[in-house]
C-alpha cells in the first residue's frame, strides 16, 4: 500500500468512507437549496447551492485522488497512462497528489468563501457590478491560495479555518437574531469543521491530527444532515 | 416597519388561513384573515383553483336565500404549506 506523508497507513481507506459520508451531506443540501430556488427563483438558494456543490466537487477530487493513491490496481493503471508525460524525476504520487490537492482546494475556499458571504447580512448589496467584481477578486484570491498551497499545504488548511471562523461568527450572529435552535446547531456544525482544519494544520507535527481532523469533520457534517433530516422531517 | 411579503408567502398566508378554520372558510373571512384586497385575493384564488391547491364549494345554508360559496383546501394544498414550512425553516436555520 502506498503511504502518504499525510496520512497514518492504517487510516489509508477510511477517510474515504468518511468523506464519502461528508459527500452525501454536501450533495443533499446542495439539492435542497437548488430546489427551492427552482421555486421561488431567489438567487441566494442558488449560491447557497452552488457553495455546496463546490464543496461536493472538492471532495470528489479528493476521493479520486486518494482512491488511486491507496488501491495498488488503480494506481498501477493510473501510472501507465500519466506515464509519457512525466518527468523522470517526479513520482506519480508528486503529480496526482499535485493535481489532485489543486482540484480539492479551488472549489472548497470557493465554497467556503460563498457560504461566508451568503450567511453575513445584509445582502442587499451583493447585486450587479458589485456582485460580479467581488466575485472576480475572490476566485482570483481562491485561485492563488490554492497554488501556494501546492507548496505549503498548511496555507489551504489555514485559509479555511480562517473562513470557517468567520462563518461561524456569521451563524452565531444569526442565531441572535432568529434565537432559532437549528441555527445554533450548523453554527456547531461548521465549529467542528473550523477545529478539523485546525488540526490538519498540524499534520507536519504528527500524522495522526489526520486522523482527528477528518473524524472532527465528519461529526461537523454529521450535525449538518441531523439538522437537514430534522426540516425535512416538519 | 414590516416587509411586503413576498408571492409564496402570500400563497402561504392564504392557506393557512383556511387551514386554521379547520380546511374551510367564507371569502369573506379570507379576506380579513390573509389581508388582502378583494381584487387581490380573487386573483390569488384563481391561481390556487388552477393549481387545484383549493376548491370553491357552494353551500345552501336556507331556502330562497343564495348559496353561499365556501373556499376548501386540498390535500395538495396542504403539501405545499407542509413544503412552504421546510423552505422557511431551512432558510431560517442556514441564514439566507
Amino acid at each position: 500500500m502506498f503511504r502518504l506523508f499525510t496520512t497514518p497507513t492504517w487510516f489509508n481507506g477510511w477517510d474515504i468512507v468518511f468523506n464519502l459520508v461528508i459527500l452525501v451531506v454536501a450533495i443533499l443540501i446542495a439539492a435542497y437549496s437548488w430546489r427551492i430556488y427552482k421555486i421561488n427563483k431567489e438567487n441566494r438558494f442558488a449560491y447557497f447551492s452552488l457553495a455546496f456543490i463546490m464543496i461536493a466537487i472538492s471532495l470528489l477530487f479528493k476521493l479520486s485522488t486518494s482512491g488511486i493513491l491507496y488501491f495498488e490496481p488503480i494506481r498501477d493503471t493510473a501510472a501507465n497512462v500519466l506515464e509519457p508525460i512525466t518527468n523522470p524525476g517526479s513520482t506519480l504520487a508528486d503529480i496526482l497528489y499535485r493535481v489532485g490537492f489543486f482540484l480539492e482546494m479551488a472549489p472548497m475556499l470557493g465554497g467556503l468563501l460563498l457560504i461566508f458571504l451568503i450567511s453575513q447580512k445584509p445582502r442587499e448589496r451583493l447585486h450587479k457590478f458589485y456582485e460580479v467584481s467581488q466575485i472576480a477578486l475572490f476566485v482570483y484570491l481562491v485561485l492563488l491560495i490554492s497554488i501556494i498551497s501546492n507548496f505549503k499545504f498548511f496555507v489551504f488548511y489555514l485559509t479555511s479555518t480562517v473562513l470557517l471562523a468567520l462563518i461561524v461568527l456569521n451563524y452565531y450572529k444569526n442565531y441572535l437574531n432568529n434565537n432559532n435552535k437549528n441555527t445554533l446547531k450548523v453554527m456547531i456544525a461548521f465549529l467542528f469543521a473550523m477545529f478539523a482544519n485546525i488540526f490538519f494544520i498540524f499534520i507536519f507535527v504528527w500524522e495522526g491530527f489526520y486522523f482527528i481532523g477528518q473524524t472532527v469533520l465528519l461529526i461537523g457534517f454529521l450535525g449538518l444532515l441531523t439538522t437537514y433530516t430534522k426540516i425535512m422531517r416538519k | 416597519m414590516t416587509s411586503r411579503r413576498s408571492r409564496l408567502e402570500l400563497i402561504a398566508d392564504i392557506l393557512l388561513a383556511i387551514q386554521n378554520k379547520g380546511g374551510k372558510i367564507k371569502p369573506t373571512h379570507l379576506m380579513y384573515k390573509s389581508n388582502l384586497s378583494h381584487k387581490l385575493l380573487s386573483n390569488y384564488l384563481d391561481e390556487l383553483m388552477e393549481k387545484e391547491m383549493v376548491r370553491i364549494e357552494e353551500e345552501i345554508m336556507k331556502k330562497r336565500e343564495a348559496p353561499q360559496k365556501t373556499i376548501i383546501i386540498t390535500d395538495k394544498g396542504l403539501n405545499f404549506l407542509s413544503e412552504f414550512r421546510r423552505m422557511k425553516e431551512f432558510t431560517e436555520t442556514f441564514g439566507l
